[in-house]
């Protein structure tokens, strides 16, 4: 901690030589330093894999030695691959159930909760205390409430005499059940989302409103859902890059069946890379995720940057 | 302890801009020294320069003959009081101070003898083991400018210190200051576009406009005999009266007609003036208040303003000029009514095209 | 919404409307939650007869007391405990000293490799899991805490936070430090990380949170039984579900499991959600 030595001691600058003038905002290797460490970590564990990832997919490669170059026959495999084909519309399935479910409950959460009360101070805990728990926690308790004979769902089915859906076994369901697990575990982001949104719109204008007559209903169209429009874009985005990284529910709530029909893409690559070890193939199938991730990111970069299209 | 600083032919750019062009400027030790001026004149660059926190792109700063420009800032045996008082928000007020001396290993006891000393000068024993974020503004600058003192810098640099104080405590503080700069007698270089504070404050002020010095000089010579239009319009409230005039440089003393026939007799020689239009310049206490006709010209009231120790008259001459002129506290005056007004020829003043500045023959 | 100035007929059925619905919804979120704890409560073959029985006595702690006894649930929360808490030191460490060199300090090339430390955000897992995977193979870090660690202190996530909390804090207060001849890392770390303590909390607790929930790279890494970190072990005894030790026993697990992260999180609720705010709005 002591480097009160640290600035050289100063010497007058010999006759006839001209010291430069000193510039503290010059840039100096030595501040480097201060970012090194993080960088060696980042380059070594996140550069240098994804370069590693993208080169093992044009080979043929298992844990320990990577083979021979294959050029696109990974992706020509994997584009030819049912499965793989068949994990891809899961994906997008799976997004298409989730996202716009969780955009609007957390939209209508957020109007309701946004307010200055203890009640719903106590509501916005409980909606984002799910979100704290690990999907293995929340995977067995959605399969406890959708198990057959003690499940919830069934035991509530049971009393007014009738048969819980199968939400787990039966093929139209099993990505529904997912989808429900899922909403349930992640409602709490887009809801603190959008209350922050809320929070941030100015009390005055609703005050103008309010001297202008305007009912509830006229003041949430023409001011708070304007307001929020950017936030909304943003949260739909988020959810998306989230929510395409489906592994965990899928993996411990049906390990993808019935018939591969919940099995998504990260689920394929865990499949392909680490129980049948063809990590070409496996890190190929990362790179098709890379790259529809990639876009989802690139529109929530450009959405953020556009800050003018905030009303 | 005390030092003289020098500034040699100092420039300054920002990327295409310039911000200082080819300034010198000495300060002698123990001096208060003001640099006042507009917004974006500089002042506040050639301030950080000398603290070393902006580079110096051509020209020098010594200090005692020694030159400093090539230091690292805590090198330079110069204290600053910034505008934010920059106080660390984490600690004490006796470890803003400590800060400093600890970083330059000086021992323990002789620190706690400084601030010390520090507080009791500054009147805040009370104080020092207080965060910043516990008190009042005033109190915080004083800590600022504690932090400083220990120090026992060989200058003093405040960047427009008082700007975060209301009006009460600013007036107080800088009495304060002055009574520190006495007792201190140090030197001291205080950043200001507050021509009250300069006026005040300063054994010397140096006016800078647009990149340049306009004029350096006592408060009095810089309110008396402004080197240059810019510097006669700055200084002063209200600001002095600017009329577009002819001379008539026939006689001794020049003469200056306005465009609807006023004239007003100066005091200016006429053989230092030159051929060119100019504008003649007057302060609102030289221009008395007088009956219709009696004065070099008469104008129909606009405004007054009751200071209560005299009123200011803001008239409307035929042409549509306004004049501000000056009568006593109790003035009958009222709006509407058509005054003369009496312009005092030996506090005249002429301005060339360049910005020049003419005065009237000293006595 | 703001509470109406004026009470209007039509608008407290709007308001009860909403409230019932707000009220079904939390159900939903309590309900599960509340099964599973009762459940933990029950002896298995009652259950087996009749799921009803979760309404009425007897209760049982023994679920509970067979969880204490039996399960590995100690060993995996211990990984847990030193893996997300290494991550956590490591993350803060390395984000605060980037953050303060990004956000102050210049040196040759610091643009672009802020624009490139930005780009990592934008990379998930699932783009560098299989390389990473055969690097750590090559190293001989899987079932290892380092193994488990590591991929954490890539995340830029913590740079950026830091980054942008210390461009918040005034300049001059660096400048005051140099003038009372501070160093860098004197300035760094008596003068500017003592004030970045809320952003630490902040990042802190998000860490830990992610770490400790963290499934798929302790999944693929740690494949021996005393290196499952919590959430990987309570996954793999998911597998014999309902057979051999019974529903109540895996619901006292998941109870046991799930408390405590829940209790932290509502005493450290404040910054969760700033977190969670913050990490969006960049």
């Amino acid at each position: 901690m002591d480097d009160r030595r640290a600035t050289p001691p100063t010497a007058l600058p010999a006759a006839g030589v001209r010291a430069a003038s000193i510039d503290i905002y010059a840039p100096q290797w030595r501040n480097f330093i201060f970012v090194a460490p993080f960088l060696f970590f980042f380059t070594m564990l996140l550069l240098v894999p994804l370069f590693w990832g993208m080169w093992l997919s044009f080979h043929k490669a298992d844990t320990f030695s990577s083979g021979n170059f294959v050029g696109f026959g990974n992706y020509i495999r994997l584009f030819h691959d049912k499965v793989f084909l068949q994990s891809v519309w899961n994906t997008f399935y799976f997004v298409l159930l989730t996202v716009p479910t969780l955009a609007l409950i957390g939209l209508f959460l957020a109007l309701c909760l946004n307010r200055r009360t203890r009640t719903a101070a106590v509501l916005r805990t409980l909606f984002f205390s799910s979100s704290v728990l690990s999907v293995t926690i929340v995977t067995l308790i959605w399969r406890i409430v959708f198990i057959p004979n003690v499940g919830l769902l069934s035991t509530i089915y049971g009393w007014f005499g009738a048969t819980a859906p199968a939400f787990i076994s039966d093929p139209s369901l099993a990505m529904i059940g997912i989808a429900i697990a899922t909403v349930w575990w992640c409602i709490g982001l887009p809801m603190m989302l959008f209350l922050s949104a809320l929070q941030q719109i100015p009390q005055d204008i609703y005050e103008a409103a309010a001297l202008d007559n305007a009912n509830r209903w006229q003041t949430l169209r023409s001011i708070t859902l304007p307001s929020i429009k950017r936030t909304f874009v943003l949260v739909v985005i988020v959810q998306i890059v989230l929510q395409f990284q489906l592994f965990g529910q899928a993996w411990l709530m049906t390990r993808g069946g019935p018939n591969n029909l919940t099995k998504p893409i990260v689920l394929y690559i865990y499949d392909t890379a680490f129980r049948r070890w063809d990590l070409g193939m496996g890190a190929a199938a990362s790179e098709v995720l890379f790259i529809l991730i990639l876009m989802a990111a690139m529109a929530q970069y450009l959405v953020t940057r556009s800050k003018a299209g905030q009303a | 302890m005390t030092a003289d600083i020098e500034i040699r032919n100092v420039s300054k750019h920002f990327g295409a801009m310039t911000v200082l062009d080819d300034l010198s400027l000495f300060i002698k030790a123990r001096e208060f020294i003001v640099f006042l001026g507009p917004s974006g004149c500089g002042k506040s660059t050639l301030l950080r320069m000398i603290a070393g926190l902006e580079t110096v792109d051509t020209g020098e700063i010594a200090i005692n003959n020694e030159r400093i420009d090539h230091l690292p800032p805590g090198k330079r045996g110069i204290a600053m009081v910034f505008q934010s008082y920059a106080l660390y928000p984490h600690m004490s007020v006796r470890d803003n101070m400590a800060f400093g001396l600890e970083n330059i290993g000086m021992p323990r006891d002789l620190i706690d003898a400084r601030i010390k000393e520090s507080a009791r000068i500054l009147e805040m024993e009370h104080l020092l083991e207080r965060k910043p974020g516990q008190l009042s503004g005033g109190q915080r600058q004083r800590v600022a400018i504690g932090r400083a003192i220990v120090k026992e810098p060989k200058a003093f640099l405040f960047d427009e210190p008082l700007s975060n104080l209301d009006a009460a405590l600013r007036t107080r503080t800088r009495i304060e200051l002055a009574q520190l700069h006495q007792r201190l007698q140090s030197t001291m270089i205080f950043v200001t576009h507050d021509q009250v504070e300069a006026m005040t404050l300063a054994d010397r002020i140096v006016v800078m406009n647009n990149r340049k010095i306009e004029q350096i000089g006592s408060p009095m010579e810089i309110y008396d005999r402004p080197a240059t239009k810019f510097v006669a319009g700055f200084v002063g409230a209200p600001a002095m009266n600017f009329v577009e005039a002819m001379l008539d440089r026939s006689s001794r003393n020049a003469t200056a007609r306005f465009a609807d026939g006023i004239a007003v007799q100066t005091e200016i020689a006429s053989d230092q003036t030159i051929d060119g239009k100019y504008t003649f310049g007057i302060r609102s206490e030289d221009v008395r208040i007088v009956p219709a006709g009696q004065g070099n010209a008469d104008g129909v009231v606009d405004v007054l303003e009751r200071l209560g120790e005299r009123t200011l008259v803001y008239a409307r001459l035929g042409d549509g000029q306004q004049i501000v002129g000056s009568d006593a506290g109790n003035s009958r005056v009222a709006v509407g009514d058509k005054v003369g007004l009496a312009f005092d020829g030996r506090k005249s003043h002429l301005f060339g095209e360049t910005g020049r500045a003419w005065h009237a023959r000293e006595v | 919404m703001r509470a109406p100035a004026i009470s209007i007929k039509g608008r407290a059925f709007g308001d009860r409307v909403l409230l019932a619905l707000v009220i079904l919804l939390s159900l939903v979120m309590v309900a599960p939650v509340l099964w599973v704890i009762g459940l933990s409560l029950k002896e298995n073959a009652e259950l087996m007869a009749n799921p009803n029985s979760v309404f009425h006595a007897p209760y049982t702690l023994k679920n509970y007391v067979n969880t204490i006894g039996t399960s590995s649930v100690f060993v995996w929360v211990f990984n847990s405990i030193i893996v997300s808490g290494g991550l956590t030191l490591g993350t803060l460490i390395l984000s605060s000293l980037a953050g303060y060199g990004f956000a102050r300090l210049n040196f040759p090339g610091r643009n672009v490799l802020f624009v490139i430390v930005l780009f990592g955000l934008a990379v998930p897992e699932q783009a560098v899991l299989v390389a990473r995977h055969q690097i750590f193979s090559m190293l001989n870090f899987h079932n290892t805490y380092h193994g488990l660690i590591l991929p954490g202190l890539s995340a830029s996530f913590g740079v950026f936070l830091m980054t942008q909390y210390f461009k918040a804090i005034p300049k001059e207060l660096d400048e005051a430090a140099m003038l009372d001849n501070a160093s860098r890392f004197r300035t760094f770390w008596k003068v500017l990380l003592p004030l970045t303590v809320p952003a630490q909390a902040t990042l802190g607790i998000f860490t830990f949170l992610g770490a400790w929930n963290d499934y798929l790279w302790p999944l693929i890494s740690a494949t021996k039984k005393d290196m499952y970190t919590l959430t990987v072990g309570m996954a793999s005894t998911q597998t014999n579900f309902a057979q051999s030790e019974g529903i109540g026993f895996l619901m006292a697990q998941a109870v046991f499991a799930g408390a405590p992260i829940l209790i932290v999180y509502l005493f450290f609720q404040k910054y969760i959600v700033t977190a969670v705010s913050g990490a969006a709005v960049r």
